[in-house]
């Protein structure tokens, strides 16, 4: 057991931190306000090479191994505030690069990954529908085989960069008689007739990342635009979400080190009844719990991904670290508006967005819930 | 001999575990060659189960890309991948 990083991680964690704080934070307020997507901060991030990370040297990544990737998230959620450039990246990573990298023909993961890579490209996954969002594999999108093509005809919502996406991996049955065995994945760049987007999403938190809903309507694929093999489609989007379960919540770690930093600085200068507010046990306790919260929520999520670079499946580690992990972020998100009393209230302090943040990462990549039935699966439940 | 003695010993094993999901879907029966996804013995999520039981019994890598359908399609089917991978 070994819980150190290396020196070459430390430094690279430097680097990612100097680079985030440096470039990814300018007008944010304003950004969130308006729903703004930060292009720049994207083609920058890409450019540092944080999007093709985990994606091989010959794909035009970055070769890293999932530690070093969730080293690298984690400072990244250190040091650039907009945690909606940082979801958007992460919709980007794991749910189309890593799906294209494992399941790809040469030619699609050539076609794509490195355009993927570069940031110039955006790709998005679209399995969720209005009548099927936990119940994943109940989906209504039906393909339907016609010579050297496939049909795609339905709708898909809570799409994550929607409105800027280049390449879709859509989920759709092709044999609804075999229920999920039917299901399968294919690529629909922009453009291709029959796709569109149907309408823009409005929400609570994580508003710089775009999302919206997508429509095909007898919109028609090359055969060669299938990925995987027919009815892989539960497989793809299974081995996607361990990735997902394991990462995505990386830089939720470096907010919550990043809200605990804030905390206890403003609890060792506010001062009320002619003390430090950090002083009284009920302040101090809160500052210690977020501690114990982003100690816990480092381990478990460590844990998963060591377990990944093992070669393993770690269904339950990554489900337990998934609920976990987000449901601290939200209560240190919590403590930290309640240490900065009215003014963490406020807009201006940029604490109450992390709050609006946080919430949905007890929803998306599967729900608490839904990582719960997991759980309790494994143990014959 | 060793061999035909291993042989036995894995389909038994995964003969077990798929007896065991099976009941726990309310599916009485399986054979050898039955669809265990069309037959909902295996969900989503068993299969990744099943991906687990599988590398911690028997001691092998399984990769995203190898868990597809056909692989896991039926008990013969698991045992002539495992067995693949066992003799490799
Ligand atoms: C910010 C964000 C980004 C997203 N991005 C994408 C994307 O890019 N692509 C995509 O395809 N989808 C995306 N989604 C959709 C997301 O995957 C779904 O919202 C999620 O799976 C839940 O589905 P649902 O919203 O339909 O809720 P439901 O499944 O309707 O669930 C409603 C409630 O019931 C609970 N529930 C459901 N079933 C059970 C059960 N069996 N036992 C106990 N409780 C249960 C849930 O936990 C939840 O609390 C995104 C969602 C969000 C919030």
């Amino acid at each position: 057991m070994n819980f150190s990083w290396t020196d070459e991680q430390h430094a690279f964690r430097r680097e990612v931190i100097k680079f985030a704080q440096g470039e990814l934070n300018d007008d944010l307020i304003e950004r969130d306000r308006n729903e703004q997507f930060f292009c720049e901060g994207w083609k920058k991030c890409a450019k540092f090479g944080i999007q093709g990370l985990p994606i091989p040297e010959e794909y035009g990544g970055g070769g890293a191994d999932i530690l070093t990737t969730v080293c690298a998230l984690e400072a990244l959620g250190y040091g650039c505030r907009d945690n909606g450039l940082i979801f958007s990246i992460n919709a980007h990573m794991w749910s189309a690069e890593i799906p294209l990298l494992s399941f790809g023909t040469e030619e699609q993961k050539k076609q794509y990954l490195p355009r993927l890579v570069s940031g110039e490209w955006v790709g998005i996954h679209a399995m969720t529908e209005p009548g099927s969002g936990s119940d994943a594999y109940s989906l209504k999108t039906r393909a339907e085989r016609k010579g050297d093509r496939y049909i795609l005809n339905g709708s898909k919502t809570f799409i994550t960069n929607a409105q800027l996406a280049d390449m879709v991996i859509v989920f759709a049955n092709l044999d609804p008689a075999k229920g999920p065995a039917g299901i399968s994945a294919f690529i629909v760049e922009k453009g291709t007739p029959g796709f569109s987007i149907s309408k823009k999403l409005h929400k609570m938190g994580l508003r710089t990342s775009p999302m919206a809903e997508l429509a095909f309507t007898d919109c028609e694929v090359p055969a060669q635009n299938l990925l995987g093999k027919e009815g892989s489609g539960t497989a793809i989007f299974t081995a996607s979400m361990e990735w997902e379960r394991i990462c995505i919540l990386a830089s939720h770690l470096g907010a919550m080190q990043r809200m605990l930093e804030t905390s206890t600085s403003y609890a060792t200068d506010r001062k009320q009844f002619g003390q430090p507010i950090g002083k009284f046990p009920a302040v101090a306790g809160k500052i210690a719990e977020m501690d114990i919260r982003l100690e816990a929520s480092r381990l478990l999520l460590y844990k998963a991904a060591w377990l990944k670079s093992q070669g393993k499946h770690p269904l339950r580690e990554a489900a337990i670290a998934k609920v976990f992990v987000s449901e601290a972020c939200i209560k240190t998100a919590q403590d930290a508006i309640q240490i900065h009393g009215g003014y963490g209230y406020m807009t201006e302090f940029q604490i109450e967005r992390e709050l609006r943040d946080a919430i949905s990462g007890t929803i998306y990549s599967g729900t608490t819930e839904v990582q719960k039935m997991i759980i309790a699966g494994l143990h014959g439940l | 001999m060793t061999e035909q003695v291993e042989n036995v010993n894995v389909k038994d094993q995964i003969r077990e575990f798929v007896r065991e999901a099976a009941q726990r879907k309310g599916v009485s029966e399986v054979t050898d060659d039955q669809s265990l996804v069309e037959s909902g013995v295996i969900d989503s999520l068993g299969i990744f189960r099943l991906v687990a039981f599988l590398e911690e019994s028997f001691r092998v890598r399984i990769g995203d890309e190898e868990i597809v359908g056909e692989n896991f399609e039926s008990i013969a089917g698991i045992e002539r991948f495992v067995l693949n991978k066992l003799n490799r």
